[in-house]
């Protein structure tokens, strides 16, 4: 099992980041690991494993809990817009006890 | 060589559309060149592929809409559209006699797909970006895709002229308030995934935070779970641990892996804002 040297990965992780499809325009790709590869000098096999990783490793757990309580108020929302139903929506937050 | 019929392009389309497709469109194989990097262009898959067949369909339903994200997940669109790319490769090696691949949905490695199938949708003319990521056909909206590379000389479709994205709609909202429905409900200054505008009436999207659009559209899957695998690991109370992995995050995370494709996009909300996702047909 090929396994990535974390020095590797910090030194080179938000340049790969930058340049791989992480963030993306219309009209405007990303590179691909080979590309990447060429441009930072590294071996394709490294870039894949830095990406992989990083694409992990940019959001903590928290992000992942912001994620179910975006989807539950967004959609709450839209329900009680689009069927009229104000009661639908997200009731507010109780007060930390 | 194969001789391929000429009404093979017509042929191609009923057995896509009787098997549940809504929509079948041929891309020129070698139009992937100009917009793919090499190592995820149909040729890469099936040397000599000469077209690629896309179809669209597995749409969410008008009800499936108005559903809370954690119902809509559990379509299983997905795997319908799927069916359809594998029967058309079927078909193509078994009645045309050329070479057919059905190109892999799934990642190469990472969040990379092998080959892009929104791509494939717009060269072959179904539909075109919209600024909240995915490609909207003009008269379906979002659909999911699935495409077949042949060596088989088909004729090709090209892009098309006008999206469905900016919808009127949007366009009214842009005049009135600089935003549309999925850049305000998912803005990527505020926390979430996209950043755009629309300049002279089209959609150009500055930015896709795709990283931060996996917790959401993969909420309860690899991710989550690697995620929580890891603090685990790190975690030194025993009883805290136990609070994590019995815990409802990791439960639905494991019902969502072991469901699979069932469960796999989990973020429907930029496009159930959207005016262009639903298709044509208002329902009561």
């Amino acid at each position: 099992m090929f396994v990535l040297d974390p020095e590797i990965y910090r030194r080179y992780r938000d340049q790969v980041l930058a340049l791989c499809n992480s963030f993306q325009r219309i009209g405007q790709r990303g590179f691909s690991d080979r590309e990447i590869a060429e441009r930072l000098g590294l071996e394709e096999r490294v870039v894949t494993e830095i990406r992989c990783v990083a694409e992990r490793d940019m959001y903590g757990l928290d992000e992942w809990q912001r994620a179910i309580e975006f989807k539950r108020r967004v959609s709450r929302e839209w329900q009680a817009a689009a069927l009229k139903r104000p009661d639908l929506k997200e009731p507010p937050k109780p007060p930390e006890p | 060589m194969a001789h391929l019929p000429e009404d093979a392009r017509h042929r191609l389309r009923d057995v896509a559309l009787k098997a549940g497709a809504v929509v079948c469109g041929v891309a020129d194989a070698a139009a992937f060149e100009k917009h793919a990097p090499a190592g995820h262009r149909p040729a890469d898959f099936l040397p000599g592929a000469r077209a690629v067949i896309v179809v669209g369909g597995a749409a969410p339903r008008a009800g499936d809409w108005q559903a809370s994200p954690w119902v809509l997940q559990t379509m299983g669109t997905t795997e319908r559209i799927q069916g359809v790319g594998r029967r058309l490769a079927q078909y193509v090696e078994a009645e045309f006699g050329y070479y057919a691949l059905y190109l892999p949905p799934g990642t190469e490695s990472g969040s990379n797909p092998f080959v892009s199938l929104m791509l494939a949708a717009e060269l072959a003319g179904l539909g075109s970006r919209s600024l909240a990521g995915p490609v909207l056909n003009r008269e379906h909206g979002f659909l999911y895709w699935s495409a077949v590379a042949t060596t088989a000389p088909l004729p090709v479709d090209g892009p098309e002229d006008e999206g469905a994205c900016p919808a009127p709609a949007c366009r009214q909202m842009w005049e009135r308030e600089r935003t549309t429905p999925c850049l305000s409900v998912c803005p990527i200054d505020g926390g979430g995934c996209l950043g755009g505008e629309l300049v002279n009436g089209r959609p150009v999207r500055h930015s896709y935070d795709r990283d931060r659009c996996a917790t959401r559209v993969h909420t309860h899957w690899i991710g989550g779970f690697q995620q929580v695998l890891e603090a685990t690991l790190n975690e030194p109370d025993r009883e805290k641990r136990k609070m994590m992995l019995y815990g409802d995050y990791f439960t639905r995370t494991l019902w969502a892996l072991t469901y699979s494709s069932t469960n796999m996009a989990q973020c429907f909300e930029c496009l159930r804002v959207c005016p262009a996702a639903h298709g044509l047909r208002p329902l009561e």
